[in-house]
């Protein structure tokens, strides 16, 4: 382990460390651009100029490990600071600068370092007309992205993303020297399945993911820790909301399940946590949905459920695992009814996780793993459609998402069968079939936890208050109980849910709510889109 | 000081290339006497003989060949540069058509003293004649035994491949060289770990110079004592100068390391053309700091140019005459630099473009007086460790000298300019219709 000095800071780091890592375990940021914790050093941008005590030259801090008795002068070196305003004139010389039309503003690096290092002292020799790229200033690189070759500070990146991590090598540099641009082989779309992250590995706006472009200035936005939705892996993102809209999916470091990737499928699923038509409880009148107030619609629904004989619930891998165990503690422990979570294998997606070991999902759900874990009866296709065969008297489905079985006209004719009640988010068919329909948000206006199907118990905080009427499903369950008058079952909020769980559940034993808790809050900008 | 050509010998035979004229010089001795040896002792002899890179740094090339691991279990590999692209420098290619075997001779007592059984020949694009010279020399030499299975009897077997690169400057440096090779893209790697414990293919792998390797097989006929015993104290053997610009007999010499600047120019380049003055001159390729007529008296070896405070590089003489801009000159090199930069580091790629931006208004006849210092700040912070590889050096170095040693020219340049005419907007079209606009 070896022991060095920075900036007058001692600091004991693992053998191998590189000095930009020794230096943010010292508490000092030492700036790059090309530098990525999860690719290759490659040293090119040359701002991360480090004088090691001892060594002639300027070293990058990048590229040099730490050693036993290193003494390292970074800003507390003339030369360093000489150095890199020297490097970062270079790469502002045919920067466009900008940033108030630029779409990276706020998130971007080089605009982070010029301002707070250079600041107002900056200014730059270079009387020449910029270097430009006429027809490279919105070029649509690929479906999601796209490129403004002007603004490139040829950090290669993107490059050695596609390389090295989504292997599939799109991206190259096409010419050389300072006309030198990123382009795809061939001029083939880049097409890639990770093609976000490219944008995300970008420190300048070269590179900007079309569907958040122009929609909403970075520092405007907040960040909610979350996870994402699209499959059993379960990669930690960022919600990024403003005024209760979701804008964007990003990810959040996890270097057990996504180091800082996300794949497109799972990072465009944002616009689906906008998606809310539901918003007043409503039952049916002469086949006419009418509105009714919470109050009323909870004792319809527990009448209902007092009265039925037979009852069965269609459960979710999409709920967390606090809204799963009360279900089967609700409807399966006190009511008897028959509990099914349906899954839907869907595309097989993968990640690639923080030691570059390939991820894949075993099913389209975020929480298949908690179903599986709470003793859940797991269905496919074909089971789903004989379960729901079977007549009952009130068939309870709690997310019509949960299979697309449940969207087909087979589907809804034998939900009808019965009388059924519906908890409802968007527009869905079986809301055709449903007596009682109550309305629930998405994701970013709940909180609990997803199991992955790597077993990894994950926390997801929420965004924004639910909107208008929609009420969290473990609300709703939670004040079903209290209706039923089932005690046990009286609890406040999912961090209580969880302790009951986690007391009762041994797949859950030893976990506590506060534990789960991860990274919550982005300690900066940079190490939330970037690494 | 011998007068004896060792090089070039075969010089001006019409069939002095063929196996036949190359056998008949005593050719393929060395190699033959370096099987007979062990490794250990050839690098030793080459080591003692104080051998020195010829490609432009002057590394020792004993040590070089030391560096291989010993004990690495897998491959290693031999490449000889004849990636010959800096300016002024014409030498191997005239080795390459004058004597082909030297090199592949030098090359396979190189490989044998390295422990390689592949060997690299990296020839740049353009040599296309060349590249079929040396083609045509291995195949004499596989038919005869000398290059292939079991040479000349021994247990040691070698294969030595020509790979034409595809034209860009920076493959001559080694690392980038070794990652064209691979068939990617020539950018210059990062070191360490350098090229002689991780190098082509992940292995360890050694990168000589065409002239440096020609050098090899005749220390190991003559011994180490005799190659010692041309030029001087560490900076020995004989050299080849390619003596070019404004002299009246340009062309190649192979003159023993140490003579000085004067004996090259005056005596062998037959003086300036014209019966004109000498104004300035690059000692080593266009990437040494230029030096002015008041240096000839420098020995050009690597030493005597280092403390003259340039370097010996390639050994390509750039002579310019009273009739050469500096200006101009310096221009010129920068378009080199700002083409062949290959855009990995920041301060070579913006700073060698911005150079040659600057050049360019100069020459416009828009110069301005913060000029020479903004040339003289770009060159200071692209050199010295801010890049990757040497060509950031490569640029800075020659512009800044250019700068520093002919200030007067820019700055008459810039005295003698005409301001840059200012470009007038055009009038809007409600200008004077509005309150505020126009008056």
């Amino acid at each position: 382990m070896p022991r060095l000095t920075i900036d007058g800071h001692e600091v004991e780091v693992a053998a191998g460390t590189n000095l930009i890592e020794a230096a943010r375990a010292a508490g000092i940021e030492i700036p790059y651009f090309c530098y990525h914790p999860y690719l290759s050093v490659v040293g090119q941008c040359r701002i991360c100029l480090v004088e090691v005590v001892g060594q002639p030259r300027l070293v990058i801090a990048c590229a040099t490990p730490a050693s036993d008795g290193m003494v390292v002068k970074s800003e507390s070196s003339a030369r360093v600071k000489e150095a890199r305003e020297a490097v970062m004139e270079f790469l502002l010389a045919n920067h466009p600068l900008d940033c108030p039309v630029c779409d990276q503003a706020g998130e971007c690096l080089l605009q982070d370092h010029s301002t707070s290092e250079q600041g107002a002292r900056f200014a730059s020799h270079m009387v020449e007309t910029r270097r430009t790229f006429p027809g490279y200033e919105r070029r649509l690189l690929g479906p999601h992205i796209i490129q403004n070759q002007n603004r490139c500070i040829y950090c290669s990146r993107c490059i050695r993303f596609t390389r090295e991590i989504s292997e599939t090598g799109q991206l190259t540099y096409t010419s050389r020297a300072n006309h030198a641009f990123i382009d795809t082989f061939n001029g083939t779309p880049f097409d890639d399945p990770f093609s976000g992250c490219a944008a995300d590995v970008c420190p300048v706006g070269a590179l900007t993911i079309k569907e958040f472009r122009f929609r909403k200035r970075a520092w405007r936005l907040r960040s909610t820790a979350s996870v994402c939705p699209g499959c059993s892996i379960g990669c930690s993102v960022f919600i990024d909301h403003h005024e209760r809209i979701v804008y964007r999916l990003t990810p959040r470091g996890n270097a057990a399940i996504n180091a800082t990737w996300l794949c497109d499928y799972g990072r465009f699923l944002a616009e689906t946590l906008n998606d809310q038509s539901h918003l007043h409880p409503r039952h049916r009148v002469e086949g006419k949905p009418v509105r009714l107030s919470w109050g009323d619609a909870l004792r319809m629904f527990a009448d209902e459920l007092r009265s039925a004989r037979t009852l069965r619930v269609v459960a979710s891998a999409n709920l967390s695992n606090e809204e799963l165990f009360l279900t089967r503690e609700l409807f399966g422990r006190h009511l008897r009814g028959e509990i099914v979570v349906p899954v839907h294998q869907g595309q097989q997606r993968r990640m690639k996780n923080g030691r570059g070991e390939w991820l894949h999902s075993t099913d389209a759900h975020p929480n298949s793993g908690g179903a599986r874990r709470l003793g859940l009866d797991i269905v496919g296709e074909e089971a789903l459609a004989r379960f729901l065969y079977g007549a009952a008297d009130l068939t309870v489905i709690l997310d019509p998402d949960a299979h697309p079985f449940l969207a087909t006209a087979e589907a809804l004719r034998l939900v009808k069968v019965g009388l059924s009640i519906a908890c409802m988010r968007s527009e869905h068919p079986i809301v055709h079939a449903a007596s009682l329909m109550l309305p629930v948000p998405t994701l970013a206006c709940n909180e609990g936890t997803f199991t992955s199907s790597t077993g990894t118990v994950q926390r997801f905080d929420m965004a924004f208050p639910p909107p208008g009427e929609t009420r969290p499903l473990w609300i709703v369950l939670v004040a079903l109980a209290r209706e039923l008058g089932i005690a046990t079952l009286n609890l406040a909020g999912p961090a209580e849910v969880f302790d009951l769980m986690a007391g009762n559940e041994k797949a859950f034993a030893g976990l506590s709510w506060e534990d789960l808790a991860g990274t919550r809050v982005p300690s900066r900008l940079e190490q939330q889109h970037v690494g | 000081m011998s007068a004896e050509a060792v090089l070039l010998r075969a010089r001006g035979n019409p069939s002095g290339r063929t196996l036949e004229a190359y056998l008949g010089a005593g050719g393929y001795e060395g190699l033959r006497k370096a099987l007979a040896r062990v490794p250990e002792a050839v690098v030793k002899e080459v080591s003692d003989s104080e051998l020195r890179g010829r490609g432009g740094a002057g590394f020792p090339t004993g040590r070089k060949w030391s560096f291989v691991p010993k004990d690495h279990p897998g491959p290693r590999y031999l490449i000889c540069n004849a990636d010959e692209s800096e300016p002024g420098t014409f030498k191997d290619r005239e080795l390459i058509e004058c004597d082909p075997h030297m090199v592949i001779e030098g090359i396979a007592i190189a490989c044998w003293a390295i422990g390689a059984h592949t060997a690299y020949i990296y020839i740049r694009g353009e040599f296309v004649r060349w590249a079929r010279i040396l083609e045509q020399a291995l195949d004499e030499a596989r038919a005869r035994g000398l290059v292939g299975r079991s040479i000349l009897g021994s247990p040691f077997d070698l294969d030595i491949w020509v790979h034409r690169g595809a034209g860009a400057y920076i493959c001559g440096e080694e690392t980038a060289l070794i990652e064209s090779l691979e068939g990617k893209r020539g950018f210059p790697r990062l070191k360490p770990p350098f090229p002689a414990v991780v190098g082509v293919f992940g292995k360890p792998t050694v990168v000589n110079n065409v002239e440096t390797l020609a050098c090899v097989p005749h220390i190991m006929t003559r011994g180490a004592a005799w190659f010692a015993s041309i030029g001087r104290s560490r900076n020995t053997g004989p050299k080849l100068y390619c003596v070019s610009g404004h002299v009246n007999r340009p062309g190649v010499y192979e003159l023993p390391l140490g003579v000085t600047f004067r004996e090259i120019i005056e005596q062998h380049g037959g003086g300036i053309r014209n019966g004109g003055k000498l104004k300035a001159f690059f000692p080593g390729g266009s990437s040494a700091p230029i030096m002015t007529a008041g240096d000839v008296d420098v020995r050009a070896d690597f030493d005597g140019c280092a403390e003259a405070g340039t370097m010996l590089g390639s050994g390509g003489v750039i002579v310019f005459d009273e009739s050469v801009d500096i200006v101009a000159a310096a221009a010129n090199l920068a378009h080199f630099y700002a083409h062949e930069s290959c855009g990995q580091c920041t301060p070579c790629r913006e700073g060698a473009d911005w150079c040659m931006d600057i050049l360019d208004r100069m020459l416009d006849g828009h110069g301005r007086s913060a000029d020479p210092d903004t040339l003289l700040r770009i060159c200071r912070f692209a050199s010295e460790g801010m890049t990757i590889c040497p060509l950031g050096d490569a640029f800075a170095l020659p512009i800044s000298s250019m700068v520093t040693k002919f200030r007067d020219e820019f700055e008459r340049r810039i005295s003698t300019a005409s301001p840059r005419p200012q470009k007038k907007l055009p009038a809007l079209p409600w200008a004077g219709q509005r309150p505020g606009f126009g008056d």
